[in-house]
């Protein structure tokens, strides 16, 4: 919606009249990818594994060069970092290690019915160029009914995940542990498992899947479990949670599509046992400007929208307005909190 | 309720570029980008197409371009630029953060030729090298490569800060990209 000044305030109606806590069922949080149906029409869907649909394994490559040093082995790590996501509250993931593997190549054979999940480090491409990129998760998803799975089977839902790989930059100096120099491997393949697992990277600074990797960080954050738990929701929750809806629109009526919605504790309370940090959950309103935050602990919350403007804008999460058939996110508009 | 006062520094750590780099990064700077770039355009994005390799594992997207100016290497009319992920034959393959262009778009990307030796181009820093280009309200040319935009984690000072080198005027990005040619 066209406004006559991006920067006059009170253009945004930000309507909170919806808010309710209620509990989790399925929604649509901002941290998931999405696949838009290959079909017309259909609406975008979250990628995800069917962990029904075949056994999901990773096979680790368990080669290293001497640029991963350390008092653990990165098979050490790798589990460690698998059980972070395992053994996270309110979701239920269920992944094993298959195999080592010698494999050297990434990708997904359509044609194959014994595709695997690889995790390696020393496979290399145009991403290992740079040591400025510390390692990618390569996602194939399914965007459409009826596909090969590369497992003997056929995909079930647009959006399942078939196949992940994880490749860590054999030009980047990793350190498993002690006082080894280089990047906290566990910290980034946490990170890359989150990817593995279908999460989108989050606007929240202190989350796992925020896409700068700080010295150590290898809890997960309440945003994380927040978005794994969307995805793969445990029947009976180790803690009950709810969700926060409403609508963000501009004072004219017309819905905001895009705006980047927070919701932040305004308590000390901690809600899960362990190690899992407490932060700010978001998510991203629909065309409808309607917005859901899921997996919110019991607590006292203010809400924020903002819009993604400068320095972040549209281009930054351009997978979005496509994948609901818009044209941009909205901007004009001045952050409101309540 | 926040108070006004309170909001900004509170900002300042939550509104982060959200899916806006590639998977994990550590960012460059423009003077990095530009030592480790054989070419640097400015250019309007044409047309994207879809490839799986030669081994029908992987989906590259192509991407035409059409030259507006050159910054450094050969000058061409045309040039195409590869990408990994893209959708084909039912599937797409996705890496966090690589995003594609759609028609008509500008930017000033850093680029260089693919480990696959096969005569195409490749951002420079997977999505680093890539400025997208905007005007702003009062109509200036901005470009920003969506990097951390906001924060960035800093290796040597082991703090998280404002990461300088992603939004800027095009002309502030070109006399940078010169002066690092020529300095």
């Amino acid at each position: 919606m066209k406004i006559k000044s991006a920067l006059k305030p009170l253009l945004l109606v930000f309507l909170l009249s919806g808010i309710s806590l209620m509990l989790v069922s399925p929604a649509f949080p901002f941290l998931a990818q999405y696949t838009k149906p290959v079909s017309a029409g259909g609406a975008p869907q979250r990628d995800h594994w069917d962990f029904t649909a075949f056994a999901v394994t990773w096979s680790l490559n368990p080669s290293a060069g001497s640029n991963v040093q350390g008092d653990r082995t990165v098979a050490d790590v790798m589990q460690a970092s698998f059980n972070t996501w395992l053994l996270a509250p309110n979701a239920v993931v269920v992944v094993s290690r298959a195999a080592d593997s010698s494999a050297t190549a990434a990708g997904f054979d359509q044609r194959s019915s014994s595709n695997i999940n690889l995790v390696c480090f020393v496979c290399s491409g145009d991403f290992s160029k740079d040591s400025s990129t510390l390692a990618v998760t390569m996602t194939t998803v399914s965007d459409a009914v009826g596909e090969a799975t590369g497992h003997g089977g056929s995909s079930r839902f647009v959006g399942q995940i078939l196949d992940a790989d994880i490749l860590f930059n054999p030009a980047v100096t990793f350190s498993t542990g002690g006082s080894s120099p280089g990047q906290d491997l566990q910290t980034v393949a946490t990170h890359e498992i989150g990817h593995f697992f279908g999460l989108d990277h989050s606007g929240i600074v202190r989350a796992v899947m925020f896409p700068f990797a700080p010295p150590s960080q290898q809890a997960l954050a309440y945003d994380d479990v927040a978005g794994l738990a969307s995805l793969y929701p445990k029947p009976v929750p180790d803690v009950h949670t709810g969700s926060l809806t409403g609508t963000v629109r501009f004072s004219s009526g017309g819905a905001v599509f895009g705006a980047h919605v927070l919701a932040e504790s305004t308590t000390g309370a901690q809600a899960f046992a362990g190690s899992i940090r407490k932060t700010p959950i978001g998510t991203l309103s629909f065309p409808d400007g309607t917005y859901r935050l899921d997996g919110l602990p019991p607590d006292a919350y203010i809400v924020i929208a903002e819009p993604l403007d400068q320095p972040i804008t549209n281009s930054d999460v351009s997978g979005y307005g496509p994948a609901f058939s818009q044209a941009s996110v909205a901007t004009g508009f001045t952050t409101r909190w309540h | 309720m926040k108070t006004a006062l309170q909001l900004p520094r509170y900002l300042l750590w939550i509104t982060i570029a959200a899916s806006c780099s590639a998977t994990t990064v550590i960012p460059v700077s423009v003077e990095s980008l530009t030592e480790t770039s054989s070419e640097i355009i400015e250019a309007r994005a044409l047309t994207s197409w879809p490839q799986w390799n030669p081994e029908h594992t992987i989906i590259f997207t192509y991407t035409r371009f059409e030259v507006m100016r050159t910054l450094k290497g050969p000058s061409m009319p045309e040039i195409v630029v590869k990408q990994m992920g893209g959708s084909a034959d039912g599937y797409t393959q996705k890496v966090a953060g690589v995003r594609q262009w759609q028609a008509g778009e500008q930017s000033v990307l850093f680029l260089r030729s693919s480990d696959a030796a096969d005569g195409s181009l490749v951002v420079t820093g997977l999505m680093q090298g890539n400025f997208r280009m905007s005007r702003a309200p009062d109509g200036e040319v901005v470009v920003s490569n969506g990097i951390s935009g906001v924060i960035a984690y800093d290796r040597a000072s082991k703090k998280i800060s404002r990461y300088q080198g992603s939004r800027m005027t095009l002309g502030d990005l070109e006399q940078r990209v010169m002066k690092a040619e020529r300095p």
